[in-house]
């Protein structure tokens, strides 16, 4: 029963500890990080116990036989490492938001969001993936819109209807899985023989691409990240993005290999107009936290490319930099939050000079950007060369040129550095008191230590990788 | 015994409501809960006449209909006393018209809720009222006579008015369904047979406007689904066509009118029009076989929905004359306990899920697509997406806007179970879909 409860007590949870805690709200927040370690705990438990290969299986509920529709949870490997990525964030979320206002609604919607996003990485069926899928946008609507900054209604309401829309094309691919297969879950479907499947992998990479998101589907991100508290950027980046990239792994690279592989150019095609685009526009920007955002987009076209060779190699390249990209971009959005927080101003080049003033948070800063830019010794760096090496192994030499990525954001990472960190300090810094919180230099030291201790060690993340993606030749 | 019980207190409660409303509301509480009783225990029209047949579905839907009116009862001032009694006659109607099996019946007793839903609109206090009470009677009026048109060319044709046994084969049979249901469409407030809807739903009282727009157009969806049956399978093509295309239409302009407006009840009564396009989707996808599942919960989803969101409207514009969108900035800090419901059950009817609405459109979308008609799904659900849009927008007031006044809504004990009620209602069939598949294993 732990399975289904680890996903429906939360929306329960929520509702109570918010009338419990209303007029005591200090206690919420242990009880959220409590609630976290928790999820976090079962999630590695289930790590221990996965099978070498396939699914462990978590038990059918909620059965409605005539309509062939039960909430199927099963997990293998890649849902375990999204699991566990998931929890953590959502523990160190609550540390950098240790001082948030109206706390007892800020955590409990945090909880609630805990559930749903279990949810769409534990079941196979389809029909109760979209449920979870849809069911994050509401927490997530209200954090982004209660607790934002100045024009943050305007990206809550952006936000829900574009993920919304796309996710409606996403809906109809899979009624046809549906009507052709007759089943819900994944693991039948996969057997099943589809008549119509380049207008179900375009509906359904539709819904996905608007959520990783990919050009020309990208517009609501960077708006949702600027607006949205930095912790929840963080939730963002590191948790709903994924849920995108997850969904092209499982769907359409797991359920239509034959499909995925007839368009694998164009997921190509797109995955560097995104990562050459977004990058391009990071470098024009003045605004620290739209830069970040850009740059979460650059990464999330290198692993639309990733998945699009349905290599083994690939796809691991595209897990381990799921992870990667997690864990560098969200001190980035948490130090650009906090710069705006204590600064009061988004643009760089009235910053200066952060370097003498914050040592501690600049420090980071240049070690996640470093990251982020590919610097050997970083998760970025086993990411990207990964990436590079089997995107050439499947399509040749001429990928390359996806190189060229990591050159932008060289660019725009060491521009950044050069305008914020370092340099002269300006009137705005000067007038600034740059003092943090134990919970946030904690939480910034976690992300830091596992940038560095994955960049060096990346076999924890690969052995996973291989649990995963075994059936597509990896080295057993 | 259930008809007879509500009609009983129908007669009963007029006796009372003028000096005590608690007595009232008590006797219609009771007869709903002992009508209940009775639809559970099989004691219903269909052990004493021919004419009427109940099956798991229509129990299913009874007991729905029954639970609701029971909530909207609860939730009633002295000021819409006279619904009480309404309510009781609309609900043993109701049931009747769910478990006929007769065409000849059926369209009796289609007309005899239409004439208690003129009386319920007719609580006129203002120039207001009596305009959206007028476009009702002369709509309705107009849709009776077309209906009864369509009716007598059928009857030229056919020999037996049972559903099972009608010959629809003559023929005048498609020119006579055409007809009637230019007038049902008029009922289901479908484009172009709509423009009444939109101002009855919004101006005349918001508790009648419940029971109006969430509570009969429920019913109605189910019987006249019922009612059509024999000739959507028998004429597949021309069902196709006609349903789609009038689903098409209204959702779409439904929701492109709802995005205008400034008036919390007429957004929500376009969105109630918006709706009524969605639930033509199965009607399309008649030859699925989940298209009786996908009428029967969307009329479910749909009358715990839309009910709910008239009666807080009700509330909150008796308690603080909330008319406009502007009204309800920063409500959610005022009133807490109705902006919580109300933000449910708008998720509902936006298809989030967990909640009733979304399951009752995915089943209802999905009937289309078993049909094999996805493009007309694609573009419901396209348009339930662009429905997001002011649901959203309502949400965003009431949670993220400063308040313009600083008085509290206090919530009525009557109202609150009420609402309570609704609620479960729109979380169990949200979560638990089993109980509706199983109903409609019969058909």
């Amino acid at each position: 029963m732990v399975a289904v409860d680890i996903i429906f007590a939360p929306i329960f949870l929520s509702v109570l500890v918010y009338y419990l805690t209303k007029n005591a709200q200090e206690y919420t927040k242990y009880i959220a990080l409590a609630w976290f370690v928790v999820e976090f705990i079962i999630a590695f438990s289930w790590y221990k116990s996965l099978p070498q290969v396939g699914f462990l299986e978590l038990g059918n509920y909620l059965s409605v036989p005539q309509f062939g529709f039960d909430l199927t949870l099963r997990i293998d490997a890649l849902s375990v490492a999204m699991l566990l990525l998931t929890s953590a964030l959502l523990i160190l979320v609550v540390f950098t938001s240790w001082e948030e206002k109206n706390q007892a609604a800020y955590f409990s919607l945090l909880i609630a969001f805990s559930g749903p996003i279990f949810g769409v990485f534990m079941t196979t069926n389809v029909l109760w993936f979209f449920i979870f899928w849809e069911l994050t946008l509401v927490p997530m609507y209200f954090l982004v819109g209660i607790w934002g900054s100045e024009k943050r209604i305007y990206a809550a309401v952006k936000f829900f209807l574009f993920t919304h829309v796309f996710a409606m094309f996403m809906f109809i691919g899979f009624f046809l899985l549906f009507k052709e297969t007759g089943y819900w879950d994944l693991t039948l479907i996969k057997e099943a023989a589809l008549t119509t499947p380049a207008l179900i992998w375009w509906l359904m990479f539709l819904g996905f691409a608007a959520k990783l998101p990919v050009f020309p589907f990208h517009t609501w991100l960077p708006v949702a990240h600027v607006e949205a508290p930095s912790s929840i950027s963080v939730l963002l980046a590191g948790v709903l993005l994924k849920m995108g990239a997850y969904g092209l792994i499982r769907f359409t690279v797991e359920l239509m290999p034959e499909t995925t592989a007839h368009f694998a150019i164009y997921m190509v095609i797109i995955g560097l107009a995104t990562t050459l685009f977004a990058g391009m526009l990071a470098i024009y920007e003045r605004h620290i936290k739209r830069m970040v955002a850009y740059s979460s987009i650059s990464h999330m076209g290198l692993v639309v490319v990733a998945i699009s060779t349905m290599t083994y190699d690939g796809l691991s390249a595209a897990l381990y930099e799921m992870i990667g990209h997690a864990l560098v971009i969200s001190p980035l959005f948490l130090i650009a939050g906090w710069l705006h927080h204590k600064t009061h101003t988004w643009y760089m080049d009235e910053m200066g000079g952060i370097m003498k003033y914050a040592p501690y948070a600049s420090a980071i800063f240049i070690l996640a950007g470093m990251a982020a830019l590919g610097l050997p010794g970083t998760m970025g760096f086993v990411g990207e060369l990964t990436i590079i090496v089997s995107s050439i192994k499947a399509y040749g030499w001429w990928i390359a040129v996806i190189a060229l990525g990591s050159l932008i954001s060289a660019g725009y990472i060491i521009w950044a550095v050069r305008r914020a960190i370092h340099g002269e300090a300006s009137e705005i810094v000067l007038k600034s008191n740059f003092k943090m919180s134990f919970a946030e230099k904690f939480a910034l030291a976690i992300f830091a230590v596992l940038i560095i201790y994955f960049g060096v060690q990346p076999q924890a993340i690969f052995d996973l990788a291989n649990q995963a993606f075994a059936m597509f030749g990896g080295m057993q | 015994m259930s008809f007879i019980t509500l009609i009983a207190a129908g007669l009963l409660v007029p006796v009372f409501y003028k000096n005590n409303i608690f007595i009232a509301k008590l006797i219609a509480v009771v007869a709903f809960i002992l009508s209940a009783y009775f639809v559970y225990t099989n004691q219903s029209l269909s052990s004493v006449f021919p004419l009427f047949v109940s099956d798991e579905a229509t129990k299913l839907m009874e007991y729905v209909l029954l639970a609701t009116l029971a909530a909207v009862s609860l939730s009633l001032t002295g000021f819409e006393r006279p619904l009480i009694a309404q309510m009781l006659f609309i609900a043993g109607l109701s049931l009747a018209i769910l478990e006929t099996d007769n065409f000849f019946v059926f369209i009796v007793l289609f007309e005899s809720i239409a004439i208690v839903s003129y009386i319920l609109v007719a609580n006129i206090r203002n120039f207001y009222n009596a305009e959206g009470a007028v476009k009702a009677f002369i709509a309705g009026a107009v849709a009776s006579g077309i209906i009864l048109l369509g009716f007598a060319l059928f009857s030229f044709v056919t020999d037996s008015f049972t559903y099972n046994e009608m010959s629809v084969n003559g023929k005048f049979t498609l020119i006579a369904v055409a007809i009637m249901l230019a007038g049902v469409f008029y009922k289901l407030t479908i484009v172009p047979m709509h423009a009444w809807a939109a101002d009855t739903y919004s101006q005349v009282n918001h508790a009648a406007a419940a029971i109006l727009s969430g509570v009969i157009k429920s019913v109605m969806l189910l019987a006249i689904f019922k009612a059509f049956y024999k000739f959507m399978i028998a004429y597949p093509i021309a069902t196709v066509l006609i349903f789609s295309f009038f689903a098409i239409i209204t959702m779409t302009l439904a929701n492109f009118m709802a995005l205008w407006q400034k008036r919390i009840s007429k957004i929500l009564a376009y969105s109630s029009i918006a709706h009524s396009g969605y639930a033509l989707i199965p009607f399309a996808a008649a030859a699925s076989v989940y298209s009786y599942a996908g009428v029967l919960y969307y009329a479910i989803a749909y009358i715990f929905m839309q009910t709910s969101v008239f009666l807080i409207l009700n509330d909150l514009r008796r308690e603080a004359g909330v008319k406009f969108l502007e009204d309800i900035k920063g409500l959610g800090k005022r009133a807490p306990i109705h902006s919580f419901f109300f933000t449910v059950q708008i998720f509902s009817l936006a298809g989030i899920p967990l909640l009733a609405g979304f399951l009752s459109k995915a089943v209802a979308f999905y009937s289309g697509v078993d049909a094999g008609l996805w493009p007309i799904v694609l573009i419901a659900a396209l348009n339930s997406a662009l429905a997001v849009g002011y649901y959203a927008w309502i949400v965003k007031h009431i949670y993220f806007d400063k308040a313009n006044s600083n008085s509290t809504i206090e919530i009525s004990t009557g109202s609150f179970i009420g609402q309570l009620i609704l609620l479960t209602g729109t979380i169990y069939f949200g979560v638990f879909a089993a109980s509706v598949f199983n109903a409609t294993i019969s058909m």
